[in-house]
């Protein structure tokens, strides 16, 4: 972000810029900046809390009152999930293992389509191009994918190789059991909602076994993916 | 924050041998305006786009265009790390793209209007020259064009 905050300043265009990491805003010098002590993720603090959100964007603007640069100022309150859980950090259950993921998309819709209407249409998925009623369709092809059989979806533009798809895929379907357990059960805390799709969801076990899976293939392309997918 | 201190170790490593440029200087465009009359655009580095518009891929220095004027529901992101949360941006787009927030800003009269387009790229990239000297300068001259005042920046 500091990269293009120097391209839009030296075109002549002022800018203010929040800052995540301040030991890189030291280094690299963006013009205005403001360093919020939140995780990555959470640049504007807390989600649904707009008044949180004016704060930091009101403390960012009065930026445009220092007279000369580099300006770094720290944002004083904190905020944001202290914790960000990994496929690696978690434990499966037996019940995930034995668990087929296309089921669980079938169970999960309902609260899907609940959290599409609480949230006025606002949904993560899309990516892949599937529509989400034909995803029992896309925890086969990723099934088969991740035991290594040759096969393709026909949503696949032609000019996004094959493993990229998988990426796109693999994250509609985070997204939608993300939504879903989120509309389920709102009181959630992100580690929790993380540690039962890692620990509890055959969706989960699939994530990672393709990430295992290309990581197994020796393939570096496919192992820079996998490393978008799971770790 | 991510305070270094506060962070899984996979994490601390990525960031404190991120390489990150360095620079003596900041370029600086002196604000001489009054953010009440002020024309403000959005940038974001979280990979965003349209529902629909191409995602981003490995080492993407394209940026993609958010007509400012979009609703929430239709802005999904694609950034190919999966270092960051994404759940809060489930939960509410404007924790990294406050497309609201600065629409109730206009409201407030706190600044004058919107730009017509928003931008994203999609950040941590390893080698950003073509960003620095090709795609950059691009949004640039596209936001001189909508004559903007001031360009806010929001990392994810």
């Amino acid at each position: 972000m500091s990269v293009i905050a120097r391209v839009f300043e030296e075109a002549g265009l002022p800018t203010v810029s929040i800052a995540l990491i301040k030991e890189h805003a030291k280094k690299a010098k963006p013009s205005r900046a403001l360093f919020v002590p939140f995780p990555y993720g959470y640049p504007l603090g807390k989600p649904n809390d707009a008044e949180f959100q004016h704060r930091v964007i009101a403390n960012a603007l009065e930026l445009l009152e220092r007279p000369s640069g580099p300006v770094l100022e720290d944002f004083p309150e904190d905020a944001g999930p202290t914790e960000f859980v990994q496929a690696s950090a978690v434990t499966s259950t037996e019940d995930a293992i034995k668990k087929d993921a296309a089921n669980e998309v079938t169970a999960l819709r309902a609260f899907y389509e609940r959290w599409i209407e609480d949230g006025d249409g606002r949904t993560a998925v899309g990516l892949s191009g599937i529509p989400q009623r034909r995803f029992r369709g896309m925890i086969r092809f990723l099934q088969d994918f991740a035991q290594g059989e040759e096969t393709d979806m026909k949503e696949r533009p032609a000019d996004v190789l094959l493993p990229q798809y998988v990426r796109y895929c693999v994250d509609d379907l985070k997204a939608f059991f993300f939504e879903s357990r989120m509309a389920q059960r709102p009181q959630d805390s992100e580690p929790e909602l993380q540690t039962w799709f890692w620990g509890d969801t055959a969706g989960g076990q699939l994530v990672a076994a393709i990430a295992k899976y290309m990581v197994d293939t020796g393939d570096e392309a496919m192992a820079r993916v996998a490393n978008g997918i799971a770790r | 924050m991510p305070r270094l201190d506060q962070l899984s170790e996979i994490q601390r490593q990525s960031a404190v041998y991120f390489p990150c440029l360095e620079n003596d200087t900041a370029p600086w465009a002196p604000w001489t305006k009054d953010l009440s009359t002020s024309k403000v655009a959005l940038v974001s580095s979280a990979g965003l786009h349209l529902r629909g518009d191409k995602p981003f891929g490995p080492g993407d220095p394209t940026y993609r265009v958010i007509p400012s004027d979009s609703n929430t529901a239709d802005v999904i992101d694609s950034h190919t790390s999966i270092g960051w949360d994404r759940t809060g941006i489930y939960r509410d787009l404007n924790l990294a793209f406050p497309m609201d927030r600065l629409r109730e800003l206009v409201d407030r009269k706190v600044i004058g209007s919107l730009s017509q387009d928003y931008y994203s790229f999609m950040g941590a990239q390893r080698d950003p020259r073509k960003i620095i000297e090709e795609t950059g300068p691009q949004a640039s001259e596209a936001l001189h064009a909508q004559d903007v005042d001031l360009v806010f920046l929001v990392p994810v």
